[in-house]
């Protein structure tokens, strides 16, 4: 793969995202009912082009190790109490993010009786990442704001 | 009214015939319109055409189809828990979408020496959507897996019905991502198909670009989930950014890295002009030179394929009992295609290809991607000869109250039949390529090991979200 590797300088230099800031952030996704396109936008910050990691923020696989967990969708009557139980593992401090319009509750499709609406009906809200998803780039930054809050702000 | 619709031992002698004659099960939905309940079955035919089957529901119960189309089951399952309607010998009627039964009438009883289960979701460990997985395994062996998804239920249908049919496009083009432009062209056709509409030339062309150019990304996404699947981070990456930069050229060319909101019912708003036109032709050359050298790379490397040939075989027998779709049923040589029979759509000619090693096996499914790859960019560079203008579809057949369409999605044949009440939605029932597969994903992780199970899934790489809706 090391034609990966060659373009890879390349592609990283077009980011533009802002670098050398300190600290590190543990992310765990949820998906509350998404169309999968935050999703797939949320992939792609963890690929090559973007690779959040270099900012020292990565996914975890358990809400137990998380900073930040990362809401997607309308929150939907099933998944109500996996979200809650997912947030009662994480140890304090911790921030929720709504991922995209569905989240923050901007133009929600569905049944009335599905849904128990966006993420912050069920869970405080501090960081809202608008978006019909939001990019790659959209969504690191957002994310690398957080870096900058105070865990006690 | 309900006295026109055919009673129950009529309508099963129809579809055994129709079986017979060679169409195949192709969805099946209820619909609770006011004095004439119904079920319709959705059959298709080798040469690509539909008819619908219904059968009065008026009783509550009609008799089952899953004995005589063993595909019926999941969506007389839906029917049930939906819409009430009991399916006289389908049993056990085991729930589907319906989360408030409990875990043990949902669940299959595995029963043996060292049988235990093994629960897993709805989250998930990565950035994956959410279903819950119920593997019943002695050690590593799975005996079986309960697929219980329906988690992201958003009542979609359901919210589309009293809008009017363009209203309607959006409430399906927003249930999935990655079959965006599938879904909205399936509804679109379907509506046409009820408003005695027919797609120009002009029309079926720009959809037929963007159909490809959803295929184009998900294909390769689903190249780099199998290297997901077995840990290869550096063919993930290299595919993970020719993922990134087709999703750039669709935003380029529509606005929208995913196509939303690019397909309308009775025309196409689509407009390219000749630089687009060219500078998609340039950007789609280079994924195809570079994804070709990527994918050489994964040919040579043995990690990868060491770990697929003969995992999560789901051979030809298979496919015609479960009616898989897509790339999966054609990795078993199943010659199932719905871009073959497609005279809305600009596909004139096409043929599936075919491996010359048609296992049906995890290694057959992501080479049938790779193999698809290709001719799906000759396509579009075929069709971005010239500027795309915006056109209108012209006035074709008689108008009904029924439409129905079935359009070939990245995973498969995507079935959609809308019944309107003038000119809004009364019912729309949507069967993805993801909703036809997914009990194809639990069979072919039977008598594997639990391990190959996410290499197994990433294989098919359905969609939760259009098959909950």
């Amino acid at each position: 793969m090391l034609a990966l590797l060659r373009d890879l300088r390349t592609l990283r230099r077009g980011i533009g995202l802002p670098s050398g800031r300190p600290g590190s952030l543990a992310l765990r996704h949820v998906d509350c009912g998404s169309c999968n396109g935050c999703e797939h936008e949320l992939t792609l910050v963890s690929g090559p082009t973007v690779d959040l990691a270099r900012y020292g923020l990565g996914i975890v696989a358990s809400p137990r190790h998380a900073d930040v967990l990362l809401v997607t969708g309308p929150v939907t009557t099933r998944m109500r109490a996996a979200l809650l139980t997912a947030y009662e593992a994480m140890p304090e401090p911790r921030r929720v993010a709504a991922l995209g319009d569905c989240a923050v509750g901007i133009g929600i499709l569905g049944s009335p009786s599905e849904i128990v609406g966006p993420v912050e009906a069920v869970l405080p809200v501090d960081l809202r990442i608008h978006g019909c998803p939001p990019t790659p780039e959209e969504i690191a930054a957002a994310l690398l704001s957080l870096l900058d809050r105070r865990p006690d702000a | 009214m309900s006295g026109v619709l055919p009673g129950g031992s009529a309508y099963r002698a129809t579809i055994e015939a129709a079986l017979a004659e060679g169409w195949r099960f192709a969805g099946l939905h209820a619909t609770a319109a006011e004095g004439a309940p119904a079920v319709r079955a959705l059959l298709a035919s080798p040469d690509g055409s539909l008819r619908l089957e219904p059968v009065d529901a008026s009783s509550g119960v009609v008799p089952t189809i899953v004995d005589l189309a063993p595909a019926a089951g999941w969506d007389e399952r839906e029917a049930h828990d939906l819409y009430g309607v009991r399916f006289d010998g389908h049993e056990p009627l085991r729930p589907l979408v319906d989360h408030g039964a409990g875990l043990a009438r949902f669940t299959t009883h595995v029963r043996g020496a060292d049988t235990y289960q093994v629960a897993v979701g709805p989250i998930h460990a990565g950035v994956i959507e959410s279903g819950h997985f119920r593997f019943h395994v002695v050690g590593d062996l799975i005996l079986h897996v309960d697929a219980r998804l329906f988690h992201k239920h958003r009542g979609l249908e359901r919210a589309a019905e009293g809008l009017t049919l363009p209203d309607g496009l959006a409430v399906v083009a927003r249930s999935c991502a990655g079959c965006s432009v599938t879904n909205a062209v399936a509804y679109a056709q379907a509506c046409e198909d009820a408003l005695g509409l027919d797609p120009t030339p002009e029309v079926a062309r720009a959809r037929t670009i963007l159909l490809e150019l959803e295929r184009v990304w998900n294909t390769l996404n689903d190249i780099g989930a199998v290297c997901a699947g077995v840990g290869l981070a550096a063919g993930t990456n290299r595919f993970a950014e020719l993922v990134d930069r087709t999703r750039a050229l669709n935003a380029r060319l529509t606005g929208h890295r995913f196509l939303f909101d690019s397909v309308k019912v009775g025309g196409s708003g689509l407009e390219l002009d000749g630089d687009a036109v060219a500078d998609a032709r340039g950007a789609l050359a280079r994924i195809r030179a570079e994804s070709s050298r990527a994918w050489r790379e994964l040919l040579f490397n043995g990690s990868l394929m060491d770990r697929m040939p003969d995992i999560g075989v789901v051979d030809a027998a298979a496919v015609a009992t479960l009616g898989v779709v897509g790339p999966a049923a054609r990795a078993a040589g199943v010659p199932e295609d719905v871009r073959a029979t497609s005279p809305g759509l600009a596909y004139d000619g096409f043929q599936p290809a075919f491996l010359r090693r048609p296992a049906g096996d995890v290694q057959a499914r992501l080479e049938q991607r790779a193999l698809e790859l290709l001719p799906c960019l000759d396509i579009l560079d075929g069709l971005l000869q010239r500027p795309v203008r915006p056109a209108a579809t012209a006035a074709g057949g008689p108008r009904t109250a029924i439409g129905a369409s079935r359009v070939e999605s990245p995973r498969g044949a995507t079935t959609c039949v809308v019944e309107r009440d003038g000119d809004r939605v009364d019912r729309i029932r949507l069967r993805t390529g993801s909703y036809a597969n997914w009990p194809a994903v639990a069979h072919a992780a039977a008598t594997n090991l639990l391990p190959d199970f996410p290499l197994i899934n990433k294989s098919f790489e359905l969609c939760y979200a259009c098959a909950d809706r």
